[in-house]
Protein backbone atom coordinates (compact mmCIF):
# COMPACT_ATOMS: atom_id res chain seq x y z
CA UNK A 1 0.00 0.00 0.00
CA UNK A 2 2.88 1.93 -0.30
CA UNK A 3 2.73 3.35 -4.11
CA UNK A 4 1.32 6.40 -4.82
CA UNK A 5 0.06 8.61 -7.83
CA UNK A 6 -2.23 11.49 -8.14
CA UNK A 7 -4.19 10.41 -11.00
CA UNK A 8 -7.38 9.41 -8.78
CA UNK A 9 -7.79 12.72 -6.81
CA UNK A 10 -9.73 15.68 -8.55
CA UNK A 11 -8.32 16.97 -11.74
CA UNK A 12 -7.48 20.51 -9.98
CA UNK A 13 -5.32 18.92 -7.11
CA UNK A 14 -2.17 19.29 -6.82
CA UNK A 15 1.17 17.59 -4.48
CA UNK A 16 2.53 18.93 -1.54
CA UNK A 17 6.30 18.81 -3.45
CA UNK A 18 9.24 19.11 -1.47
CA UNK A 19 9.15 19.12 2.59
CA UNK A 20 11.26 18.83 4.68
CA UNK A 21 10.83 17.29 8.44
CA UNK A 22 11.28 19.35 11.71
CA UNK A 23 12.14 18.40 15.17
CA UNK A 24 10.39 19.68 18.72
CA UNK A 25 12.62 19.51 21.80
CA UNK A 26 10.72 19.26 24.63
CA UNK A 27 13.20 19.74 27.79
CA UNK A 28 10.41 19.29 30.17
CA UNK A 29 10.49 15.97 32.32
CA UNK A 30 7.73 13.64 30.92
CA UNK A 31 6.12 11.01 32.82
CA UNK A 32 4.53 8.24 31.51
CA UNK A 33 0.99 6.48 32.16
CA UNK A 34 3.34 3.48 33.87
CA UNK A 35 4.88 5.93 35.87
CA UNK A 36 8.89 6.49 34.80
CA UNK A 37 9.54 9.15 33.55
CA UNK A 38 12.35 10.53 30.93
CA UNK A 39 14.17 13.78 31.25
CA UNK A 40 12.78 15.39 28.12
CA UNK A 41 11.96 13.96 24.40
CA UNK A 42 12.05 14.76 20.97
CA UNK A 43 9.06 14.54 18.44
CA UNK A 44 10.18 14.41 14.88
CA UNK A 45 7.31 16.03 12.76
CA UNK A 46 6.33 17.43 9.10
CA UNK A 47 3.84 20.27 8.32
CA UNK A 48 1.94 20.87 5.11
CA UNK A 49 -0.07 23.97 4.51
CA UNK A 50 -0.32 27.32 6.65
CA UNK A 51 -1.41 27.47 10.06
CA UNK A 52 -3.98 30.56 9.94
CA UNK A 53 -4.30 33.87 11.95
CA UNK A 54 -7.19 32.08 14.06
CA UNK A 55 -4.63 29.10 14.57
CA UNK A 56 -7.82 27.17 14.59
CA UNK A 57 -6.80 25.02 10.77
CA UNK A 58 -5.04 22.95 11.86
CA UNK A 59 -5.86 18.99 11.72
CA UNK A 60 -3.55 16.30 13.27
CA UNK A 61 -3.08 13.00 11.09
CA UNK A 62 -1.95 9.95 13.00
CA UNK A 63 0.03 7.46 11.93
CA UNK A 64 -0.09 3.67 12.55
CA UNK A 65 2.21 0.87 13.76
CA UNK A 66 4.65 1.20 11.42
CA UNK A 67 4.26 4.49 9.89
CA UNK A 68 5.70 7.92 10.71
CA UNK A 69 5.92 11.44 10.36
CA UNK A 70 6.49 11.48 6.16
CA UNK A 71 3.34 11.21 5.25
CA UNK A 72 2.95 13.74 2.10
CA UNK A 73 5.67 15.02 -0.40
CA UNK A 74 8.67 14.02 -0.96
CA UNK A 75 12.33 15.05 0.76
CA UNK A 76 14.26 14.83 -2.42
CA UNK A 77 13.47 15.02 -6.13
CA UNK A 78 15.34 11.70 -6.16
CA UNK A 79 12.74 10.15 -3.71
CA UNK A 80 11.15 7.59 -5.83
CA UNK A 81 8.46 7.10 -2.82
CA UNK A 82 5.95 9.91 -1.22
CA UNK A 83 4.89 10.22 2.01
CA UNK A 84 2.80 7.44 3.26
CA UNK A 85 -1.10 9.72 2.93
CA UNK A 86 0.17 11.52 -0.13
CA UNK A 87 -2.95 10.55 -2.11
CA UNK A 88 -5.29 12.43 0.98
CA UNK A 89 -2.61 15.45 1.72
CA UNK A 90 -2.16 18.19 -0.70
CA UNK A 91 -3.69 21.21 -2.07
CA UNK A 92 -7.20 20.46 -3.76
CA UNK A 93 -7.07 17.00 -1.73
CA UNK A 94 -8.93 15.89 0.62
CA UNK A 95 -6.96 17.24 3.78
CA UNK A 96 -6.78 20.36 1.64
CA UNK A 97 -3.40 22.13 2.38
CA UNK A 98 -4.57 25.09 0.72
CA UNK A 99 -7.24 25.47 3.70
CA UNK A 100 -5.62 23.31 6.66
CA UNK A 101 -2.37 23.24 8.26
CA UNK A 102 -1.72 19.18 8.46
CA UNK A 103 0.53 18.51 11.30
CA UNK A 104 2.11 14.65 11.41
CA UNK A 105 4.42 13.71 13.77
CA UNK A 106 6.35 10.47 14.13
CA UNK A 107 5.31 9.23 17.40
CA UNK A 108 6.75 9.28 21.06
CA UNK A 109 8.28 5.50 20.95
CA UNK A 110 8.98 5.59 17.56
CA UNK A 111 12.53 5.32 15.62
CA UNK A 112 11.84 7.72 12.66
CA UNK A 113 13.38 10.74 14.87
CA UNK A 114 11.47 10.58 17.69
CA UNK A 115 12.54 9.67 21.13
CA UNK A 116 12.17 6.40 21.44
CA UNK A 117 14.09 2.97 22.95
CA UNK A 118 16.92 3.77 20.03
CA UNK A 119 17.30 7.10 21.59
CA UNK A 120 20.11 7.51 23.68
CA UNK A 121 19.54 8.08 27.90
CA UNK A 122 20.82 11.30 28.84
CA UNK A 123 21.77 9.98 32.34
CA UNK A 124 23.56 7.07 31.40
CA UNK A 125 24.87 7.90 27.90
CA UNK A 126 23.39 5.08 26.01
CA UNK A 127 20.64 4.24 24.11
CA UNK A 128 17.44 3.45 26.58
CA UNK A 129 16.77 -0.46 24.74
CA UNK A 130 14.60 -1.99 27.15
CA UNK A 131 14.91 0.60 30.02
CA UNK A 132 12.55 2.90 27.80
CA UNK A 133 9.46 3.33 29.97
CA UNK A 134 6.66 1.42 28.72
CA UNK A 135 4.27 3.13 26.83
CA UNK A 136 0.48 3.87 25.98
CA UNK A 137 -1.63 5.13 23.12
CA UNK A 138 -2.33 7.96 25.91
CA UNK A 139 1.48 8.69 26.24
CA UNK A 140 1.73 9.56 22.22
CA UNK A 141 -1.17 11.74 22.90
CA UNK A 142 0.20 13.52 25.74
CA UNK A 143 3.34 13.95 24.07
CA UNK A 144 1.98 15.09 20.99
CA UNK A 145 -0.20 17.88 22.45
CA UNK A 146 3.41 19.08 23.65
CA UNK A 147 4.19 19.86 20.07
CA UNK A 148 0.69 21.46 19.02
CA UNK A 149 0.92 23.70 21.61
CA UNK A 150 4.49 24.71 20.75
CA UNK A 151 3.33 25.27 17.42
CA UNK A 152 0.64 27.97 18.85
CA UNK A 153 -2.76 26.00 18.11
CA UNK A 154 -5.53 26.46 19.91
CA UNK A 155 -8.08 24.06 18.39
CA UNK A 156 -7.60 21.05 16.03
CA UNK A 157 -10.00 21.72 13.34
CA UNK A 158 -9.85 17.90 13.41
CA UNK A 159 -7.81 14.64 14.01
CA UNK A 160 -7.63 11.77 12.04
CA UNK A 161 -5.81 8.23 11.57
CA UNK A 162 -5.94 4.80 11.00
CA UNK A 163 -5.50 1.70 12.50
CA UNK A 164 -3.47 2.45 15.75
CA UNK A 165 -3.73 6.46 14.38
CA UNK A 166 -7.41 5.92 14.75
CA UNK A 167 -6.46 4.79 18.47
CA UNK A 168 -4.45 7.92 18.69
CA UNK A 169 -7.33 10.03 17.62
CA UNK A 170 -9.76 8.72 19.86
CA UNK A 171 -7.98 9.05 22.85
CA UNK A 172 -6.68 12.47 21.52
CA UNK A 173 -10.63 13.22 21.65
CA UNK A 174 -10.94 11.83 25.58
CA UNK A 175 -8.08 13.97 26.69
CA UNK A 176 -8.09 17.35 25.79
CA UNK A 177 -12.18 17.22 24.99
CA UNK A 178 -11.78 21.26 24.14
CA UNK A 179 -9.01 21.24 21.73
CA UNK A 180 -10.43 18.54 19.17
CA UNK A 181 -13.40 19.48 16.89
CA UNK A 182 -14.16 16.41 14.53
CA UNK A 183 -12.23 12.97 15.31
CA UNK A 184 -11.81 10.40 12.25
CA UNK A 185 -10.94 7.51 13.44
CA UNK A 186 -10.56 4.79 10.46
CA UNK A 187 -10.24 0.90 10.22
CA UNK A 188 -9.64 1.01 14.55
CA UNK A 189 -10.91 -0.31 17.64
CA UNK A 190 -11.51 0.84 21.19
CA UNK A 191 -9.70 -2.45 21.80
CA UNK A 192 -8.16 -5.51 20.27
CA UNK A 193 -10.05 -8.66 20.51
CA UNK A 194 -7.50 -11.77 21.17
CA UNK A 195 -6.91 -12.23 17.63
CA UNK A 196 -4.79 -8.83 16.85
CA UNK A 197 -3.15 -9.49 20.31
CA UNK A 198 -2.23 -12.90 19.24
CA UNK A 199 -0.72 -11.87 16.12
CA UNK A 200 1.69 -8.89 17.61
CA UNK A 201 2.69 -11.54 20.44
CA UNK A 202 4.39 -13.87 17.40
CA UNK A 203 5.56 -11.22 16.10
CA UNK A 204 6.94 -10.14 19.17
CA UNK A 205 8.04 -13.62 20.01
CA UNK A 206 10.00 -13.84 16.30
CA UNK A 207 11.90 -10.75 17.51
CA UNK A 208 12.80 -11.33 21.22
CA UNK A 209 13.75 -15.23 19.92
CA UNK A 210 16.40 -14.20 17.87
CA UNK A 211 19.64 -14.50 19.29
CA UNK A 212 20.98 -11.02 18.13
CA UNK A 213 18.31 -9.22 20.18
CA UNK A 214 20.10 -9.41 23.47
CA UNK A 215 17.50 -8.48 25.62
CA UNK A 216 17.20 -5.24 23.77
CA UNK A 217 20.43 -4.33 24.17
CA UNK A 218 22.01 -4.37 20.10
CA UNK A 219 24.37 -1.80 18.21
CA UNK A 220 22.51 0.59 16.44
CA UNK A 221 22.03 -0.84 12.25
CA UNK A 222 22.25 -4.40 14.06
CA UNK A 223 19.95 -6.16 16.33
CA UNK A 224 16.96 -9.06 15.92
CA UNK A 225 17.01 -8.25 12.06
CA UNK A 226 15.74 -11.86 11.20
CA UNK A 227 13.30 -11.59 13.70
CA UNK A 228 11.90 -8.15 13.53
CA UNK A 229 11.45 -9.24 9.59
CA UNK A 230 9.33 -12.04 9.98
CA UNK A 231 7.71 -9.91 12.08
CA UNK A 232 6.76 -8.08 9.58
CA UNK A 233 6.30 -10.32 7.47
CA UNK A 234 3.82 -11.82 9.49
CA UNK A 235 1.59 -8.32 10.31
CA UNK A 236 1.77 -7.74 6.75
CA UNK A 237 -0.40 -10.81 5.53
CA UNK A 238 -2.74 -9.36 8.48
CA UNK A 239 -3.10 -5.90 6.76
CA UNK A 240 -4.49 -7.35 3.72
CA UNK A 241 -7.01 -9.83 2.76
CA UNK A 242 -7.28 -13.56 0.56
CA UNK A 243 -8.61 -11.85 -1.98
CA UNK A 244 -6.09 -8.83 -2.69
CA UNK A 245 -3.28 -11.30 -2.09
CA UNK A 246 -4.55 -13.65 -4.57
CA UNK A 247 -5.55 -10.79 -7.28
CA UNK A 248 -1.92 -9.90 -6.96
CA UNK A 249 0.10 -12.92 -6.52
CA UNK A 250 -2.33 -15.80 -6.94
CA UNK A 251 0.06 -19.29 -7.00
CA UNK A 252 2.36 -17.42 -9.53
CA UNK A 253 5.95 -18.74 -9.22
CA UNK A 254 9.48 -16.70 -9.76
CA UNK A 255 11.60 -18.41 -11.88
CA UNK A 256 14.76 -17.02 -10.92
CA UNK A 257 18.11 -18.66 -10.22
CA UNK A 258 18.15 -18.67 -6.20
CA UNK A 259 14.17 -19.71 -6.27
CA UNK A 260 15.01 -23.16 -5.35
CA UNK A 261 14.74 -26.60 -7.18
CA UNK A 262 10.54 -26.17 -6.78
CA UNK A 263 10.66 -22.43 -7.45
CA UNK A 264 9.47 -19.83 -5.63
CA UNK A 265 6.18 -18.62 -4.82
CA UNK A 266 5.66 -14.52 -5.66
CA UNK A 267 3.92 -14.19 -2.65
CA UNK A 268 6.73 -15.83 -0.87
CA UNK A 269 9.41 -13.15 -2.42
CA UNK A 270 6.97 -10.48 -2.21
CA UNK A 271 6.83 -11.08 2.14
CA UNK A 272 10.48 -11.07 1.99
CA UNK A 273 10.95 -7.53 -0.04
CA UNK A 274 8.45 -6.36 2.85
CA UNK A 275 10.45 -7.50 5.74
CA UNK A 276 14.04 -6.67 4.51
CA UNK A 277 12.72 -3.10 3.07
CA UNK A 278 11.77 -3.10 7.17
CA UNK A 279 14.46 -3.92 8.73
CA UNK A 280 16.49 -1.34 7.13
CA UNK A 281 14.01 1.77 8.63
CA UNK A 282 12.29 0.56 11.69
CA UNK A 283 13.49 -0.20 15.08
CA UNK A 284 12.87 -4.08 16.77
CA UNK A 285 12.54 -2.39 20.15
CA UNK A 286 10.00 0.08 19.18
CA UNK A 287 8.02 -2.84 17.59
CA UNK A 288 8.29 -3.97 20.46
CA UNK A 289 7.18 -0.87 23.01
CA UNK A 290 4.64 0.00 20.21
CA UNK A 291 2.87 -3.54 19.88
CA UNK A 292 2.55 -3.52 23.25
CA UNK A 293 0.70 -0.07 23.28
CA UNK A 294 -1.30 -1.54 21.26
CA UNK A 295 -3.01 -4.54 23.07
CA UNK A 296 -2.95 -2.71 26.14
CA UNK A 297 -5.01 0.10 24.43
CA UNK A 298 -8.54 -0.60 26.04
CA UNK A 299 -10.93 2.09 26.51
CA UNK A 300 -13.35 0.24 28.32
CA UNK A 301 -11.00 -1.46 30.75
CA UNK A 302 -9.36 1.87 31.38
CA UNK A 303 -12.61 3.90 32.39
CA UNK A 304 -14.72 1.86 33.11
CA UNK A 305 -16.98 1.33 30.08
CA UNK A 306 -16.66 2.87 26.53
CA UNK A 307 -19.55 5.26 27.80
CA UNK A 308 -17.95 6.27 30.87
CA UNK A 309 -14.29 6.79 28.26
CA UNK A 310 -16.17 9.16 26.26
CA UNK A 311 -18.14 11.15 28.68
CA UNK A 312 -16.37 14.56 28.11
CA UNK A 313 -16.19 14.04 24.19
CA UNK A 314 -17.24 17.33 22.41
CA UNK A 315 -15.68 16.86 19.14
CA UNK A 316 -18.14 15.41 16.37
CA UNK A 317 -16.70 11.97 15.11
CA UNK A 318 -17.04 10.09 11.23
CA UNK A 319 -15.67 6.32 11.85
CA UNK A 320 -14.91 4.72 8.42
CA UNK A 321 -14.51 1.39 8.33
CA UNK A 322 -13.52 -1.34 5.66
CA UNK A 323 -16.07 -4.58 4.97
CA UNK A 324 -12.69 -6.42 4.26
CA UNK A 325 -10.52 -5.35 7.52
CA UNK A 326 -10.51 -8.52 9.65
CA UNK A 327 -7.70 -7.70 11.94
CA UNK A 328 -10.14 -4.67 13.14
CA UNK A 329 -13.56 -5.50 11.48
CA UNK A 330 -16.53 -3.21 11.14
CA UNK A 331 -17.86 -4.59 14.20
CA UNK A 332 -15.34 -3.05 16.59
CA UNK A 333 -15.70 0.11 14.95
CA UNK A 334 -19.17 0.23 15.31
CA UNK A 335 -18.99 -0.93 18.61
CA UNK A 336 -17.25 2.54 19.78
CA UNK A 337 -19.51 4.78 17.27
CA UNK A 338 -22.87 3.17 19.37
CA UNK A 339 -21.01 3.43 22.69
CA UNK A 340 -20.34 7.36 21.60
CA UNK A 341 -24.13 7.69 20.44
CA UNK A 342 -25.55 6.04 23.38
CA UNK A 343 -23.03 8.88 25.47
CA UNK A 344 -25.02 11.63 23.49
CA UNK A 345 -22.09 12.55 21.61
CA UNK A 346 -22.44 13.26 17.44
CA UNK A 347 -20.94 10.42 15.85
CA UNK A 348 -21.45 8.78 12.10
CA UNK A 349 -20.51 5.86 10.99
CA UNK A 350 -20.07 5.21 7.49
CA UNK A 351 -18.79 1.38 6.04
CA UNK A 352 -16.80 1.32 2.06
CA UNK A 353 -17.45 -2.01 0.53
CA UNK A 354 -13.27 -2.45 -0.47
CA UNK A 355 -11.68 -6.08 -0.50
CA UNK A 356 -8.05 -5.13 0.49
CA UNK A 357 -8.77 -5.78 4.20
CA UNK A 358 -7.16 -3.69 6.94
CA UNK A 359 -4.93 -1.36 5.12
CA UNK A 360 -7.73 0.00 3.02
CA UNK A 361 -7.82 3.50 5.26
CA UNK A 362 -4.88 4.20 2.29
CA UNK A 363 -7.21 3.27 -0.72
CA UNK A 364 -6.82 5.36 -3.36
CA UNK A 365 -10.97 5.74 -3.42
CA UNK A 366 -12.59 9.47 -4.47
CA UNK A 367 -15.70 8.19 -2.39
CA UNK A 368 -13.80 8.41 1.01
CA UNK A 369 -12.27 11.26 -0.44
CA UNK A 370 -15.23 12.89 -0.74
CA UNK A 371 -16.78 11.58 2.69
CA UNK A 372 -13.92 12.73 4.15
CA UNK A 373 -13.82 16.37 2.66
CA UNK A 374 -17.15 16.98 3.40
CA UNK A 375 -17.20 16.07 7.01
CA UNK A 376 -14.46 18.65 7.62
CA UNK A 377 -16.29 20.83 6.09
CA UNK A 378 -19.50 20.19 7.15
CA UNK B 1 -40.57 15.33 -15.69
CA UNK B 2 -43.96 15.92 -14.03
CA UNK B 3 -43.52 13.14 -12.19
CA UNK B 4 -40.03 14.02 -10.73
CA UNK B 5 -42.42 17.49 -10.05
CA UNK B 6 -45.13 15.78 -7.84
CA UNK B 7 -43.03 13.33 -6.56
CA UNK B 8 -40.46 16.14 -4.99
CA UNK B 9 -43.94 18.14 -3.89
CA UNK B 10 -44.99 14.70 -2.19
CA UNK B 11 -41.68 14.88 -0.21
CA UNK B 12 -42.32 18.06 1.28
CA UNK B 13 -45.56 17.64 2.45
CA UNK B 14 -44.24 14.14 3.89
CA UNK B 15 -41.65 16.34 5.72
CA UNK B 16 -43.84 18.96 6.81
CA UNK B 17 -46.61 16.44 8.36
CA UNK B 18 -44.06 13.98 10.06
CA UNK B 19 -42.03 17.21 10.89
CA UNK B 20 -45.19 18.40 12.93
CA UNK B 21 -45.53 16.17 15.49
CA UNK B 22 -41.63 16.64 16.65
CA UNK B 23 -41.26 18.34 19.44
CA UNK B 24 -38.32 21.23 19.37
CA UNK B 25 -34.86 20.19 20.88
CA UNK B 26 -35.89 16.49 21.13
CA UNK B 27 -33.73 13.28 20.46
CA UNK B 28 -35.20 11.96 17.26
CA UNK B 29 -33.90 8.82 15.33
CA UNK B 30 -34.47 8.65 11.62
CA UNK B 31 -34.63 4.67 10.67
CA UNK B 32 -34.44 4.60 6.33
CA UNK B 33 -32.95 8.41 6.73
CA UNK B 34 -31.48 8.21 3.19
CA UNK B 35 -29.99 11.14 1.84
CA UNK B 36 -31.52 13.41 5.46
CA UNK B 37 -33.89 16.00 3.58
CA UNK B 38 -36.33 15.36 6.92
CA UNK B 39 -33.48 14.94 9.70
CA UNK B 40 -31.96 18.29 7.64
CA UNK B 41 -35.23 20.15 7.78
CA UNK B 42 -35.73 19.39 11.87
CA UNK B 43 -32.36 20.21 12.39
CA UNK B 44 -32.90 23.66 10.80
CA UNK B 45 -36.72 24.10 12.27
CA UNK B 46 -36.60 22.37 15.85
CA UNK B 47 -33.12 21.84 16.94
CA UNK B 48 -33.61 17.99 17.55
CA UNK B 49 -30.76 16.15 18.15
CA UNK B 50 -30.73 14.07 15.02
CA UNK B 51 -29.19 10.50 14.29
CA UNK B 52 -30.48 8.63 11.15
CA UNK B 53 -29.65 5.31 10.07
CA UNK B 54 -29.59 4.15 6.12
CA UNK B 55 -27.76 0.90 4.98
CA UNK B 56 -26.89 2.74 1.83
CA UNK B 57 -22.80 4.45 1.98
CA UNK B 58 -24.32 6.74 -0.66
CA UNK B 59 -26.85 7.58 1.57
CA UNK B 60 -24.53 7.97 5.02
CA UNK B 61 -22.13 10.61 2.64
CA UNK B 62 -25.01 12.09 1.74
CA UNK B 63 -26.27 13.37 5.26
CA UNK B 64 -22.76 13.68 6.14
CA UNK B 65 -22.38 16.35 3.84
CA UNK B 66 -25.59 18.14 5.32
CA UNK B 67 -23.70 18.26 8.18
CA UNK B 68 -25.94 15.44 9.94
CA UNK B 69 -24.90 12.48 12.64
CA UNK B 70 -25.67 9.53 10.33
CA UNK B 71 -24.84 5.43 11.05
CA UNK B 72 -24.66 3.10 8.00
CA UNK B 73 -25.63 -0.26 8.68
CA UNK B 74 -28.62 -2.83 9.40
CA UNK B 75 -31.43 -0.93 11.04
CA UNK B 76 -32.23 -4.33 13.82
CA UNK B 77 -28.63 -4.22 14.78
CA UNK B 78 -28.84 -0.41 15.87
CA UNK B 79 -31.99 -0.35 17.88
CA UNK B 80 -30.15 -3.39 19.68
CA UNK B 81 -27.33 -1.16 20.93
CA UNK B 82 -29.89 1.36 22.69
CA UNK B 83 -31.58 1.26 26.40
CA UNK B 84 -35.20 1.61 26.36
CA UNK B 85 -36.40 5.02 25.81
CA UNK B 86 -33.04 6.81 24.25
CA UNK B 87 -34.79 8.64 21.76
CA UNK B 88 -37.57 10.60 21.90
CA UNK B 89 -39.24 9.99 19.12
CA UNK B 90 -38.16 6.99 16.15
CA UNK B 91 -39.14 7.68 12.58
CA UNK B 92 -39.67 5.34 10.02
CA UNK B 93 -40.36 7.38 6.79
CA UNK B 94 -41.60 5.08 4.02
CA UNK B 95 -39.27 2.47 5.78
CA UNK B 96 -41.75 -0.01 6.98
CA UNK B 97 -42.42 -1.34 3.17
CA UNK B 98 -38.74 -2.43 3.16
CA UNK B 99 -38.56 -3.83 6.03
CA UNK B 100 -37.78 -8.10 6.70
CA UNK B 101 -39.45 -8.35 10.06
CA UNK B 102 -41.52 -5.18 10.59
CA UNK B 103 -43.62 -6.27 13.55
CA UNK B 104 -40.26 -6.98 15.82
CA UNK B 105 -38.84 -3.80 14.31
CA UNK B 106 -41.56 -1.47 15.63
CA UNK B 107 -41.44 -2.93 18.97
CA UNK B 108 -37.94 -2.64 19.23
CA UNK B 109 -38.20 1.15 17.88
CA UNK B 110 -41.38 1.70 20.64
CA UNK B 111 -38.43 0.46 22.97
CA UNK B 112 -36.10 2.81 22.70
CA UNK B 113 -38.15 5.45 21.96
CA UNK B 114 -40.99 6.90 23.75
CA UNK B 115 -43.25 7.50 20.46
CA UNK B 116 -42.73 6.19 16.85
CA UNK B 117 -43.94 8.12 13.53
CA UNK B 118 -44.77 6.01 10.85
CA UNK B 119 -45.44 7.37 7.53
CA UNK B 120 -45.83 5.11 4.51
CA UNK B 121 -47.82 4.78 1.15
CA UNK B 122 -51.36 3.37 1.52
CA UNK B 123 -50.84 0.48 -1.22
CA UNK B 124 -54.83 -0.11 -1.11
CA UNK B 125 -55.19 3.70 -2.18
CA UNK B 126 -57.59 2.67 -4.95
CA UNK B 127 -55.88 4.12 -8.28
CA UNK B 128 -53.44 1.05 -7.42
CA UNK B 129 -56.46 -1.14 -6.82
CA UNK B 130 -57.64 -0.44 -10.15
CA UNK B 131 -54.18 -0.69 -11.81
CA UNK B 132 -54.26 -4.63 -9.90
CA UNK B 133 -58.19 -5.07 -10.58
CA UNK B 134 -58.26 -4.27 -14.16
CA UNK B 135 -54.57 -3.78 -15.47
CA UNK B 136 -53.68 -6.55 -13.38
CA UNK B 137 -50.54 -4.61 -12.99
CA UNK B 138 -48.16 -3.80 -10.70
CA UNK B 139 -49.12 0.54 -10.34
CA UNK B 140 -46.57 2.93 -11.75
CA UNK B 141 -46.88 6.21 -10.51
CA UNK B 142 -44.51 8.50 -9.21
CA UNK B 143 -44.59 6.29 -5.99
CA UNK B 144 -44.17 3.56 -7.89
CA UNK B 145 -41.73 4.39 -9.86
CA UNK B 146 -39.77 0.90 -11.22
CA UNK B 147 -41.15 -1.81 -13.28
CA UNK B 148 -41.14 -4.94 -11.30
CA UNK B 149 -38.75 -6.38 -12.98
CA UNK B 150 -36.14 -3.33 -11.72
CA UNK B 151 -38.04 -3.18 -8.23
CA UNK B 152 -36.27 -3.97 -4.94
CA UNK B 153 -38.74 -6.80 -3.06
CA UNK B 154 -41.40 -4.49 -0.92
CA UNK B 155 -43.67 -5.21 1.48
CA UNK B 156 -46.55 -2.61 0.55
CA UNK B 157 -49.14 -1.74 3.66
CA UNK B 158 -52.64 -0.34 3.61
CA UNK B 159 -54.25 2.03 6.08
CA UNK B 160 -56.25 -1.49 7.51
CA UNK B 161 -53.51 -3.32 7.51
CA UNK B 162 -51.57 -0.95 9.76
CA UNK B 163 -54.66 -0.26 11.96
CA UNK B 164 -55.81 -3.64 12.32
CA UNK B 165 -51.85 -4.35 13.87
CA UNK B 166 -51.71 -2.10 16.05
CA UNK B 167 -55.01 -3.07 17.82
CA UNK B 168 -53.95 -7.00 17.61
CA UNK B 169 -50.79 -5.88 19.10
CA UNK B 170 -52.26 -3.20 21.18
CA UNK B 171 -50.47 -0.36 20.58
CA UNK B 172 -52.37 3.14 21.07
CA UNK B 173 -52.91 5.33 18.05
CA UNK B 174 -51.86 9.03 19.17
CA UNK B 175 -52.27 10.50 15.99
CA UNK B 176 -53.16 10.29 12.69
CA UNK B 177 -53.04 12.18 9.61
CA UNK B 178 -54.27 10.54 6.31
CA UNK B 179 -53.74 12.65 2.71
CA UNK B 180 -55.32 11.94 -0.33
CA UNK B 181 -54.40 11.38 -3.60
CA UNK B 182 -52.72 14.52 -3.80
CA UNK B 183 -50.93 14.45 -0.08
CA UNK B 184 -52.20 17.68 0.19
CA UNK B 185 -56.02 17.59 1.32
CA UNK B 186 -57.16 15.55 4.23
CA UNK B 187 -58.54 12.63 3.57
CA UNK B 188 -62.05 11.99 6.01
CA UNK B 189 -63.68 9.50 3.80
CA UNK B 190 -62.98 5.80 3.60
CA UNK B 191 -59.58 6.37 3.96
CA UNK B 192 -58.49 3.01 3.36
CA UNK B 193 -59.98 3.16 -0.44
CA UNK B 194 -58.75 7.29 -0.80
CA UNK B 195 -55.61 8.25 1.32
CA UNK B 196 -52.95 8.07 -1.03
CA UNK B 197 -49.92 9.00 1.89
CA UNK B 198 -50.44 7.93 5.75
CA UNK B 199 -49.02 9.20 8.77
CA UNK B 200 -49.20 7.89 12.39
CA UNK B 201 -47.76 8.14 15.93
CA UNK B 202 -48.24 5.40 18.06
CA UNK B 203 -46.98 4.74 21.48
CA UNK B 204 -48.37 1.66 24.18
Amino acid sequence: MNESSDNAAAPESGEVGLVEPHDFVSAEPFTFDCGQSIPGFTLRYETYGRLNDRRDNAILVCHALSGDHHAAGIHSLRDRKTGWWNNIIGPGKALDTTKYFVICTNCLGGCQGSTGPMSTDPTTGRPYGMTFPALTIRDMVRADKRLLDHLGITRLHAAIGGSMGGMRVLQFGIEYPDFVERMLPMATTARENAQAIAFNAVGREAIMQDPEWHGGDYAAGGGPRVGLAIARMMAHITYVSDQSMDRKFGRRKREAADAGPAGQFEVESYLQHQGQSFINRFDANTYLYITRALDHFDLAGTYGSLEKAFEPVKARTLCVAFTSDWLFPSDQNRAFVLALLRSGKSASYAELTTDLGHDSFLLESPALYDLVRSFLAA
Amino acid sequence: MAAIGKLADKRTVEVRVIGDWVEPGSRVLDLGCGRGVLLEYLVQTKKIHAIGVDFDFEKVAACVKRGLTAYQGDLEVFLRGFPDGHFDRVIFSRTLEELAHPAAVINEALRVGRCVTVGFVNHAYWRNRIAAFFHGRKPRNEVYTAAWSEARPTNPLSVADFESFCIQSGLRIRRRALLRGDWKRDCRLLPNLFAGYAVYEIGR
